[in-house]
């Protein structure tokens, strides 16, 4: 029976991943990833900073947070522990190790987690750590032999184990040489079994020294090449939340190939997806009497026999007409084969050839496989060095996997990029861009329009330069997925409401009006007649008829918040109306099932006075 | 997108030249008739599967007998209405594969057009047709009469038919882009070069006419077909008449006092094939007969069913399952105000890496058709942006069901319009960030100067983009925007033969196809040499793949034996099992569990045994040093694998080792 849900299930998921969905890059996961955080919980941790800068235990505690919420998010798989050294206080499974305090063993984070990890936060945090585990004698041997066994507690298979240290000390045992001795052995009795150590050494008055103990105590860099230690120890919250992110996703390929230059010159390759829509998860089903999840089965069987159809027994069709065209199931996928997956080079071109609308999916990046084929890293890196310093891409046709059809790709070189701080923010690698065909460009039809004059171009200008910013592609939340997942933790915590989530696209309308002060008006003056209302025609009219008159006359009935407030506070809303107070709903969020003038304001009273 | 897409309804004559001139062609040359035939077959072809409710007409000239309407008084002779208008389908391939052949007659292209004309006219009669469209396909080698061409544009004009001349040979001298002539390699006939008086005279009659019809555009419609390769990109030719986009009205606003009026087209995006492959019952050919069932069960040993009644939806929260129906979840789900385009503020365009865009779809925004000030205003944003190199961050929400998307406009300045580019860019969670090890600073891997010298004339024969001295424009002789989706010619072709010849095994795939994908010869025969430097210059090693070990423990499971392997080590007490072996894949004396990888190493024989207890005794004098009674423990379980191997293994070689670590051990105690 297995057999066969395995069987239909695949062709289930062949039917809907359309061919350009590319997954994550899940490639051959044979286990589970985890992560221990082993955090330092001295009284030195908990020194707060000059002029009310958090302490390095809160700034730690928020990047664990934000893992745990992000690891939920993308990953709910991957097992996270959290343990503190240098407590008073013990907790560990078998109590056989002093001053280790496991707060979390080795588990999915679930939103109870996420809650105690909030506990730990701030003032208050400190306060409960305080009494909860307090602060004593350190001993990393014997926190990492704590860790060593959370890791041999789990009875899942592990793919990927990670530790990282968070700790300002850099001399724990304080020249106790026998504890130094028994935490290396103990630090590389882990690195023996797989697990890899990183230090996220945080500052401290005279300067985080790494070199006579946690040099020995962290892995080794992958190879040589890699950047390794951090030298500088974090002193910032963003700092220290870019280094744990670098770390804390093991990067997986999701496809190994050849780039082949020609007969005979294959370099292997890996694929990787650096940029992949988040979604919303899918639903699971429940069992309504005990809300415990069940598995579905698909079958296909014979309408009048009953019996269930093999594989051999059915067959793929379309019909064109009166036509039906009917072929085997292999047949279907042979259609689309033509190559073998690789990559094959056909050229170069210089930049400029890349039109910036010649898009069609997420780019993919590119990055030797040494194991595969050894002397890749080398020419791949010449290719890299050559391409990026004369400017060229690299096009290539990709067949990314066994019957899949080809794409043309450029590949466009890029070198890496490095901080003041080291930490590399820009690997290096080709990034794989996919390449329309003519089918994909669509035909349009350009509406003869005149062209602005260079006054009406430089007011514009006056404008564009009023309202610049320096964008980071990692600035904008998906309100979507964090509306979502904040309605999650509402439910699994019985909180009476889901915490306000920002919509961080919705434009800033207060700042920007603000900081264009004149220049709209000026502009508008300057490009529209007397009287044209670019509100007015197409979308506005379907809106007039549903709202009843109102949008025409002043389509934004919005009220500044001060106003609103103001209002609140004089018990004056019910001199607004309803359409105004309406809006003011939705500005703020509030939802309300009735239309109701006075259900508008006690909404809206008990939302702003809170 | 599907709802309220306006369909076009197009009539369209394919009117081509089946006389005896066009069966004439250089040696080794495909004749111009068949590659004309090509065309027409592989347009039919898509036309039936597209499946729309164009209609279809095919003329012939140049034929033996005439059949047309207008055949009177010995005028419009050699011409034929092989097919009148109406909904292309197999039948009409059939026919064009087995009953279109070079004739031996020839006849003038204009009386052909106006019989094309005449068709149009009274079979669209009655019908609504957005489009009229003739398209023909001749080597013009035939004088036409003049006599009537006025009448005859006017008619044109007045009936709103559109043309398309499909010609063996380039129509302008200075021919560029469309035909792509550089790829093909040199030796091939230059315009005017090589046509007869008659060619060029129709050839000046073609401009003309196009001319009249089109000012400005009108040449563009005149294309060439020569050579196979051509064939493939003939077919985007037709395109232009294909389809319409959907137009999606906005505003841009820029805070709440500056709005613009903007119409949206999708202008780039991956176009999929609409039909979907159906289940059928192998026996019947009826889908009726395969019936697809889900059901829902207990994850309990007896798998018990439950109705999907009972149960109810729930999300996954970390380890946490939230039980969160449809009602509730849409009552909470984030809410907006539907369509936007809302500009958050202005960026420099390097800010924002190409590599980072997200979606499948560029969209173009223009200001609406009817209204110049919202072009003005357009123009001024366009151009202010393109002059400071910035691009503008927007939000953008296609309606009020769909997820509202941050995303860049970038302006787009071309010769005969203006435009923003709307791109999706990523949203925080969309972002992995890996770090990747350096390669240039890392002296084992980084290229001598050689090695990127041999790369550099790699780059040199193999650019794609060839500069003319003359002339400042580069060519590119691979344009993949041209070549139309092989996998969809590739998907008709079977299609169509399934259809035909049903019963028979799918045909191979088309040599031209194939050759349309590969690299350009040019390019193949220059880099060969520097490909030969390359392959000197870098060594490249396969790795031998050592059959993973671990899958006879993925196979047998953890604790099932290895029976052949067992045999195979003889009657050897074994006191571990392979998987256990298999497990970690053992390469050197451990920390772990120093005493089993001993035991592993000697038992797999993949190091030399002195090296195995070398590393063997330097674990001892590891673990000895802490003073500690869990590693003393542990180092006498090493020293007991040690005793227990040695004597198995001839005791001479062992002794050296023992004593070493006797004297170790003493020291210690």
């Amino acid at each position: 029976m297995a057999e066969w849900n395995a069987y239909y299930q695949n062709e289930d998921e062949d039917e809907e991943q359309e061919e350009g969905e590319q997954s994550g890059g899940d490639y051959k996961v044979t286990g589970r990833d985890s992560l221990v955080f082993l955090v330092d919980a001295s009284k030195e941790m908990f020194i707060k900073g000059e002029d009310g800068e958090p302490s390095n235990f809160d700034m730690t505690m928020q990047v664990v947070r934000s893992v745990y919420t992000s690891k939920i998010i993308s990953s709910h798989r991957d097992l996270v522990a959290l343990v503190f050294y240098g407590t008073e206080q013990s907790k560990n499974p078998r109590n056989s190790f002093k001053y280790v305090y496991v707060y979390h063993d080795l588990d999915e984070p679930g939103a109870k987690r996420v809650q105690e990890v909030d506990a730990l936060r701030g003032e208050k945090g400190a306060r409960l750590a305080a009494e909860t585990m307090g602060s004593g004698e350190t001993s990393l041997g014997d926190a990492l032999w704590c860790c060593a066994n959370l890791y041999s507690d789990i009875k899942l298979r592990l793919s990927h184990k990670r530790l990282m240290i968070f700790t300002c000390r850099d001399e724990p045992h304080r020249g106790d040489s026998a504890k130094d001795r028994q935490a290396r052995t103990k630090a590389s009795d882990l690195k023996e079994t797989g697990v890899i150590i990183d230090l996220m050494h945080l500052m401290k008055p005279g300067g985080f020294d790494v070199a006579p103990f946690f040099r020995d105590i962290v892995s080794q860099p992958e190879d040589e090449s890699e950047l390794g230690l951090h030298l500088e120890p974090c002193d910032k919250l963003e700092d220290l939340q870019k280094r744990v992110r670098a770390k804390e996703q093991k990067k997986r390929a999701m496809a190994r190939l050849n780039l082949c230059l020609g007969e005979g010159i294959n370099v292997a390759v890996g694929i990787y997806a650096t940029a992949v829509t988040a979604r919303k998860p899918a639903a699971i089903r429940l069992y309504r009497e005990t809300n415990e999840p069940v598995r579905s089965k698909t079958r296909t069987f014979h309408m009048q026999t009953g019996s269930l159809l093999l594989p051999s027994e059915i067959k793929k069709a379309q019909t064109y007409g009166k036509k039906q065209i009917v072929m085997e199931r292999d047949e279907v996928d042979s259609i689309k084969k033509f190559q073998d997956p690789g990559l094959y080079l056909i050229g170069f071109k210089p930049m400029e050839k890349l039109k910036t609308h010649h898009h069609i999916r997420p780019a993919v990046f590119l990055y030797p496989e040494e194991g595969e084929v050894k002397g890749s890293a080398c020419l791949f890196s010449a290719l890299l060095m050559k391409c990026s310093e004369r400017n060229v891409f690299a096009l290539c046709r990709c067949v990314s996997r066994r019957n899949y059809p080809p794409r043309f790709v450029a590949l466009v070189p890029q070198r890496e990029e490095v901080d003041e701080g080291k930490v590399q923010f820009t690997p290096p690698g080709f990034n794989v861009i996919y390449l329309p065909y003519a089918d994909d460009l669509r035909t349009l039809d350009p509406p003869q329009c005149p062209s602005a004059s260079q006054i009406q171009v430089d007011k514009m200008k006056e404008i564009v330069s009023k309202l610049r910013f320096k964008y980071r592609s990692e600035a904008f939340e998906n309100p979507v997925i964090q509306q979502h997942y904040r309605n999650l933790e509402a439910l699994a915590l019985d909180m009476m409401a889901p915490e306000d989530t920002e919509d961080l696209i919705m434009p800033k309308v207060d700042q920007i009006n603000h900081r264009l002060g004149p220049l709209a008006e000026e502009f508008k003056d300057l490009v529209y007649p007397a009287g044209y209302n670019p509100e007015s025609k197409s979308v506005a009219k379907r809106k007039t008829a549903i709202v009843g008159g109102v949008a025409e006359k002043k389509p934004k009935a919005e009220v500044p918040e001060d106003e609103l407030r103001a209002h609140v506070q004089n018990g004056t809303l019910g001199k607004l109306t309803v359409p105004v107070l309406k809006e003011a709903c939705k500005q703020f969020g509030v939802r309300t099932t009735g239309t109701k003038k006075q259900e508008l304001i006690d909404a809206l009273t008990t939302r702003l006075a809170a | 997108e599907t709802r309220n897409k306006s369909k076009i309804m197009k009539a369209l004559v394919l009117c081509m030249d089946v006389g005896f001139s066009m069966s004439n062609s250089a040696p080794g040359e495909e004749p111009p008739f068949e590659l004309a035939k090509k065309v027409i077959q592989k347009f039919v072809q898509r036309q039936v599967f597209a499946e729309n409710k164009d209609e279809l007409a095919l003329v012939l000239f140049g034929t033996d007998s005439t059949k047309n309407p207008l055949d009177r008084d010995g005028q419009y002779q050699n011409i034929t209405v092989h097919r009148h208008l109406m909904i292309p389908d197999f039948e009409l391939l059939e026919e064009i594969e087995n009953q279109v052949h070079p004739e031996s007659q020839q006849a003038d292209w204009m009386d052909a057009l106006v019989v094309c004309m005449d068709l149009l006219q009274t079979e669209t009669k009655g019908k609504k047709f957005d489009r009229l469209n003739v398209a023909l396909l001749t080597d013009l080698s035939t004088q036409a009469n003049q006599d009537h061409l006025d009448v005859i544009i006017e008619n044109l004009k007045q009936a709103g038919i559109t043309l398309q001349f499909f010609l063996p040979f380039p129509a302008e001298d200075d021919e560029e882009g469309g035909g792509d002539s550089d790829r093909r390699g040199p030796g091939h006939p230059g315009t005017g070069k090589g046509l007869s008086r008659e060619q060029k005279e129709s050839l000046d009659l073609v401009k003309h006419v196009m001319l009249s019809l089109d000012e400005e555009d009108g040449l563009d419609q005149v294309y060439t077909f020569r050579f196979e390769r051509d064939a493939i990109e003939q077919l985007c030719m037709f395109k232009r008449i294909e389809r319409r986009p959907m137009a999606w009205p906005c505003q841009l606003t820029i805070g709440s006092c500056l709005s613009i009026r903007i119409v949206g087209y999708k202008a780039v995006t991956e176009e999929r094939l609409k039909k979907m492959w159906v289940t059928v019952d192998a026996q019947s050919n009826q889908k009726e007969d395969v019936k697809r069932e889900t059901v829902y069960c207990l994850d309990d040993d007896n798998e018990t069913e439950v109705k999907k009644d009972d149960t109810i939806q729930g999300f996954r929260y970390g380890s946490d399952i939230v039980p969160f129906s449809k009602v509730d979840q849409d009552q909470m789900k984030y809410k907006h105000d539907g369509k936007c385009f809302a500009v958050l503020g202005f960026t420099k365009q390097n800010l924002v890496r190409r590599h980072q865009f997200m979606g499948s779809q560029v969209v173009k925004m223009f200001a609406p058709k009817d209204d110049e000030h919202a072009g003005v205003a357009l123009s001024a944003l366009i151009r202010a942006l393109d002059e400071l190199q910035m691009v503008a961050i927007v939000r953008y929400a296609y309606d009020r069901r769909s997820n509202p998307q941050v995303g860049a406009a970038f302006p787009c300045v071309k010769q005969d319009y203006e435009c923003l580019m709307y791109v999706q860019l990523p949203f925080m969670e969309d972002l992995r960030q890996f770090t990747f090890p350096s390669l240039e600073n890392n002296k084992k891997l980084s290229p001598s100067d050689t090695q990127l010298s041999a790369v550099d004339s790699l780059i040199d024969s193999m650019m794609l983009v060839q500069k003319d001295d003359d002339d400042a424009d580069q060519k590119d002789i691979f344009k993949v925007h041209h070549i139309p989706n092989p996998a969809f010619q590739r998907h008709f072709q079977c299609l169509h033969h399934r259809a035909v010849n049903p019963g028979t095994p799918l045909p191979p795939m088309e040599p031209w196809l194939k050759a349309a994908l590969e690299r350009p010869d040019v390019i193949s025969e220059r880099c060969q040499a520097p490909l030969e430097e390359i392959k000197r210059k870098f060594p490249l090693i396969e790795v031998e793949k050592k059959k993973k070990l671990k899958t006879s423990a993925q196979i047998f499971g953890k604790d099932a034996e290895e029976p052949d392997a067992k045999k195979a080590k003889g009657d050897e007490e074994e006191d571990y099992n392979l998987a256990d072996i298999a497990e970690g894949s053992v390469t050197s004396v451990g920390s772990v569990d120093p005493a089993r990888d001993f035991r592993t190493l000697i038992k797999l024989k993949s190091l030399p045994f002195g090296e195995v207890c070398q590393q063997l005794t330097h674990r001892i004098e590891q673990l000895l040093s802490n003073k500690n009674t869990h590693y003393y423990m542990k180092s006498i379980t090493c020293i007991q694998a040690f005793r227990e191997q040695s004597v198995k293994v001839n005791k001479h070689s062992l002794s050296s080792f023992w004593e070493k670590l006797m004297m170790t051990w003493e020291f210690l105690f």
